[in-house]
């Protein structure tokens, strides 16, 4: 499964953008199967936090900072850094 | 967690799509969720007496690199310093910038009832960031490699703490034309405390925000400018400075809350071309009016642009009349960037 992330807002308004694949990344694999994109509720609009989009093969989803936890954190910060 | 039956993906969407009423019924959904968390002075705080001198309260707390707030007490008002350049930063710059809401406007902190001040430091490890949490601010240290300690410069608190100012008064949605004002009210607050601070004149103010808080190397002098947006960075890898000047060039955008942090350039430049064209001390007139405008009750939290181009033209109009330099200087600013009144 192909997934992309893509990290806005801040203080610094700086976007950052991670992509990986599921079928070559095994610590990525392990993670997509304990991640419900459909289960977020909306981000909170908070001053100067960071936004994430998420999509997992074609599935979407925006959540906030402070949602980020568990396995859906690892992901997000898994495929951010991510070496290009 | 809250239930929604839209995903908030899809709402985002229509949120910036084109249907106007679907539109306004998605943003408001979405700005729900976050009403939780923020809280509001309904009623203005009793006025002060004239002469009363405010004193704040401050408290830092040490998150010791855990993504957790408040952390650990290390000061309150009036101790000693820790030692600790964070910790002792943000107690100086939350002090610097209550004296001057005092000063400039007679505002007793935050929500002009002499609310106590909490800042967090060391929070997360690496942590490229600083907000305001809806009561506190936090603090990151920075990675060294892209940015520098967040405390550092004074306008990052400025910044930080005028969004608390923004939520007790208009409390602008953060979203959109609203929320790229409520940017730009952190960003215009944060250059005039900095600038009331150094005891500097508009035109010589240097009118960047996060001046020094980019590690040695990055090729940028800031993160933005108010004077020329889009100048403020150009780097391999921060990339470049994406903020418009003007409406010619606003980003339609969903991602960072619709381009919050992008187009606030626009009236941040507006208040750039007012502050200088009016000359002097910006905070005393340029600076009056936007204080006027945000705090006066008048204002909707879902403002855009337009609607407070011309609320700035009424408050300067009541401040200093109808045909003014000072009013002349507000219409001419907007109309420069494409706002039309």
């Amino acid at each position: 499964m192909k997934v992309r992330v893509v990290r806005s807002g801040g203080f610094a308004g700086i976007e950052r953008h991670g992509e990986s694949d599921s079928a070559r990344d095994p610590v990525l694999a392990g993670l997509v199967d304990r991640v419900d994109l459909g289960a977020l509720s909306p981000p909170g609009r908070i001053p100067d936090q960071y936004q994430y989009d998420i999509d997992i093969d074609g599935t979407s989803a925006t959540v906030g900072e402070s949602q980020l936890s568990g396995p859906l954190r690892e992901l997000v910060h898994h495929v951010l850094n991510r070496p290009r | 967690m809250r239930c929604t039956i839209v995903p908030p993906h899809i709402l985002d969407r229509v949120a910036s799509a084109g249907d106007p009423e679907l539109r306004d019924i998605a943003r408001r959904t979405l700005v729900l969720s976050s009403g939780a968390r923020t809280e509001r002075r309904m009623f203005p705080a009793e006025a002060a007496a004239p002469n009363e001198d405010f004193v704040p309260n401050r408290t830092i707390a040490d998150a010791g690199h855990r993504e957790e707030t408040p952390g650990k007490t290390v000061r309150t008002e009036g101790g000693p310093p820790t030692g600790d350049k964070s910790a002792d930063n943000a107690y100086d710059w939350l002090g610097v910038t209550f004296d001057f809401y005092e000063a400039a406007y007679r505002r007793n902190s935050i929500d002009g009832a002499g609310l106590k001040l909490l800042s967090t430091v060391h929070y997360g490890k690496d942590y490229d960031n600083a907000f305001w949490d809806g009561s506190q601010m936090v603090y990151g240290d920075g990675d060294g490699r892209l940015f520098k300690d967040f405390t550092g410069p004074l306008d990052v608190s400025a910044h930080e703490l005028t969004h608390g100012v923004t939520q007790y008064t208009a409390n602008l949605e953060y979203y959109g034309q609203s929320g790229a004002l409520n940017e730009s009210l952190s960003d215009v607050f944060g250059s005039l405390v900095k600038q009331w601070h150094l005891k500097q004149t508009a035109d010589q103010a240097d009118w960047l925000i996060g001046e020094g808080l980019l590690a040695d190397g990055v090729h940028g002098k800031a993160l933005r400018s108010m004077k020329a947006p889009g100048t403020a960075y150009d780097d391999p890898n921060l990339g470049k400075d994406p903020q418009p000047g003007d409406m010619a060039h606003y980003v339609e955008t969903y991602r960072d809350n619709g381009g919050v942090h992008i187009n606030s350039g626009i009236p941040n430049h507006a208040f750039y071309l007012v502050a200088t064209a009016i000359g002097g001390n910006a905070w005393e007139k340029a600076g009056k009016i936007w204080y006027e405008t945000l705090t006066g009750g008048k204002l909707s939290s879902t403002a855009d642009f337009k609607a407070f181009a011309r609320a700035t033209s009424a408050t300067a109009a009541r401040l200093y009349g109808d045909t003014a330099a000072e009013t002349k200087a507000v219409k001419d600013g907007w109309s420069k960037v494409g706002v039309r009144i």
